[in-house]
């Protein structure tokens, strides 16, 4: 059997590569995928836990952390296309976004 | 008194949220048949109305029970409900007479308000950390939606981009840090893990868990240094949505703060070394940087409704002393301010969002000769600002004074540990006060370009009517809303 902290390593590289993209990244597209990446990750967690811990929870928080992420995106891109109509891009670091700062 | 439970069975701890529910689902069908905004805002806040009632009615019952075994109702969660309802009322009053608000998609905009509100709602009567999860995200979903409603307005698509992006990334932190609570104390029940972990002590998977807990959390109420959206946003959106993301959304994110850790290290210190000072220390220092930071950044501000987001970041910075100083005295005043911040806020945003109504623009330098305009208004904004500040004997002061007081001890007799965090934040109100008297003085002192009165719409004059009263009523009689608080702190840390 594999042991737990496997299945904790790679969440947890999954995480850290996600959350790097999400920093550095600067299409918004992009973006938001790594932040899948990083909602995957916690995924992974919680399936592992709750297949060692025998409990069915893990799973159970799972489908729902799925669900929330499919809603989220849905917003998301629906929002970027809104933000695109009117600013005609979708990178994030050009000099219309920069009109609000401090 | 009166018993909910005859008329609602099983699902009377849930009574309060039905009504919302029913109306998020049938707003956008009523707005397609009525065909008029009226309509559908009188059938929106016909809703609430009785949603309100019903909470007051259990509220002043005491009433206690569960449904489902997922959500539960008692003092705190009634409380709190009570709170959401207000701003919800707030905001929806005043949505059909804003020039920002009716131009948008009527139907979806009452009914992703409303949802918004279930989903707050439900995040208080939960005890378990995946109900707190989903009502959270549909709170934050339903807010990214209603931030980019206001349509081929550049800002606002520019804040809702920030918005839906710095969310996203923090409910990935808050799943990550969830799963490693899970995973070490295994369970999601949240007084299952306070027991779990009070018996096997901290580790670092745990810690790793908790602080991105904190982080992930901390994005929702905007704590330095996860702050930087919360102007943006308010700025961007349509003032009534401002107001109701600024006292609401906020308030939620706060009560989450309360039930997760203020529950997991209280029911922990009890019984080992789970918690330790290590923990308080770090609140404490989120607290200081949060309120010093919001406040030495408002001063710079231009915009007045970039200045209140500043504002607004300070005060969860003042609520946030209740996570360090961790009693049950603090937690009541916490909730106290929470209470007086929703009106002296609300009232606030209320009256920047008449005045855009009335063709008076957003710079603080728009307000110059607002006195001479309307009298009433440019009272109204100078009790609101110096009740944020912390002026007798408007709400402000008092709830600040039960606050500062629970940090050196309160009625328990003087502590000396957090003395230095009540000495900040006593010193950031003194600094608030610089930037409320510099609109004070803009309206009062400064002379305007003209002096055409200001006819602002009956529903905005209402909604300041309401904040202005309680606003005065709760500076001089606390009692009215803090007996509910003392007693909704007693129930949440049993």
């Amino acid at each position: 059997m594999i042991p737990i902290e496997f299945f904790l390593l790679l969440g947890g590289i999954l995480f850290i590569i996600g959350a790097y993209g999400a920093l550095t990244k600067s299409n918004a597209i992009l973006v938001l995928m790594c932040i899948e990446l990083m909602l995957n990750a916690a995924n992974i967690n919680f399936v592992a836990f709750g297949a060692f811990n025998g409990d069915v929870m893990g799973q159970a928080f799972v489908v729902m952390t799925i669900s929330v992420a499919a809603a989220e995106v849905a917003v998301g891109i629906a929002i970027l296309l809104n933000a695109y109509k009117v600013r005609k891009t979708t990178e994030l670091d050009d000099k219309q976004l920069q009109t609000m700062r401090w | 008194m009166f018993d909910m439970s005859t008329i609602f069975g099983d699902y009377t701890a849930i009574a309060p949220l039905i009504f919302l529910i029913i109306g998020a689902l049938i707003l956008p069908g009523i707005h397609l048949l009525g065909k008029r905004c009226t309509v559908t805002w009188g059938v929106a806040l016909a809703l609430v109305i009785v949603s309100l009632i019903v909470n007051v009615l259990m509220l002043t019952d005491e009433y206690v029970g569960e449904t489902l075994g997922i959500v539960e109702y008692n003092a705190y969660s009634g409380a709190m409900i009570l709170l959401f309802q207000i701003v919800l009322f707030l905001a929806v009053l005043v949505s059909n007479s804003s020039v920002e608000t009716t131009k948008l998609h009527v139907g979806a905009f009452y009914s992703l308000i409303l949802a918004a509100t279930t989903g707050m709602m439900f995040v208080v009567e939960s005890s378990d950390l995946l109900t707190i999860f989903v009502g959270v995200e549909l709170t934050s979903i339903s807010s990214y939606a209603l931030v980019s409603m206001k349509r081929n307005d550049s800002r606002a698509a520019e804040a809702a981009v920030k918005y839906v992006i710095i969310g996203g990334m923090s409910t990935a932190l808050t799943i990550y840090g969830i799963s490693m609570l899970y995973g070490m104390a295994g369970s999601t029940d949240i007084q299952t893990i306070a027991d779990n972990i009070a018996i096997d002590g901290l580790s670092i998977p745990l810690a790793v868990g908790l602080v991105c807990m904190i982080a992930g959390y901390g994005f929702k109420i905007a704590a330095v240094p996860f702050h930087m959206w919360a102007p943006d946003v308010y700025e961007g959106a349509a003032t009534p949505v401002s107001m109701f993301l600024a006292t609401g959304s906020k308030k939620m994110g706060l009560s989450v703060f309360f039930q997760i850790f203020l529950v997991i290290f209280i029911a922990g210190t009890a019984m080992s070394k789970v918690a330790g000072p290590e923990m308080q220390y770090l609140f404490a220092i989120i607290a200081a940087v949060t309120m010093t930071v919001g406040n030495v950044v408002a001063i710079a501000q231009t915009n007045i409704k970039r200045m209140l987001a500043y504002s607004s970041i300070a005060q969860a910075g003042y609520i946030l002393i209740v996570m360090a100083v961790m009693t049950e005295y603090a937690a009541s005043a916490g909730m106290f301010h929470m209470f007086t911040h929703v009106f002296m806020k609300g009232g606030a945003f209320l009256i920047v969002g008449a005045l855009i109504c009335a063709g008076v623009g957003e710079k603080i330098g728009d307000y110059k000769g607002l006195a001479k305009r309307s009298p009433f208004l440019a009272a109204a904004m100078m009790l609101f600002l110096f009740s944020l500040a912390g002026i007798p004997p408007l709400a402000g002061f008092t709830s600040k004074f039960f606050l500062f007081s629970g940090a050196i001890g309160g009625p328990d007799g003087v502590m000396y540990e957090w003395v230095w965090l009540a000495f900040i934040a006593i010193l950031n109100s003194a600094i608030s006060l610089y930037y409320y008297a510099r609109v004070v003085k803009a309206m009062y002192v400064e002379k305007g370009t003209t002096e055409e009165k200001i006819k602002i719409p009956k529903p905005f004059l209402a909604g300041i009517v309401i904040c202005l009263v309680f606003v005065i009523v709760l500076g001089v009689y606390p009692q009215l809303l803090y007996g509910f608080c003392e007693a909704a702190a007693s129930a949440l840390l049993i």
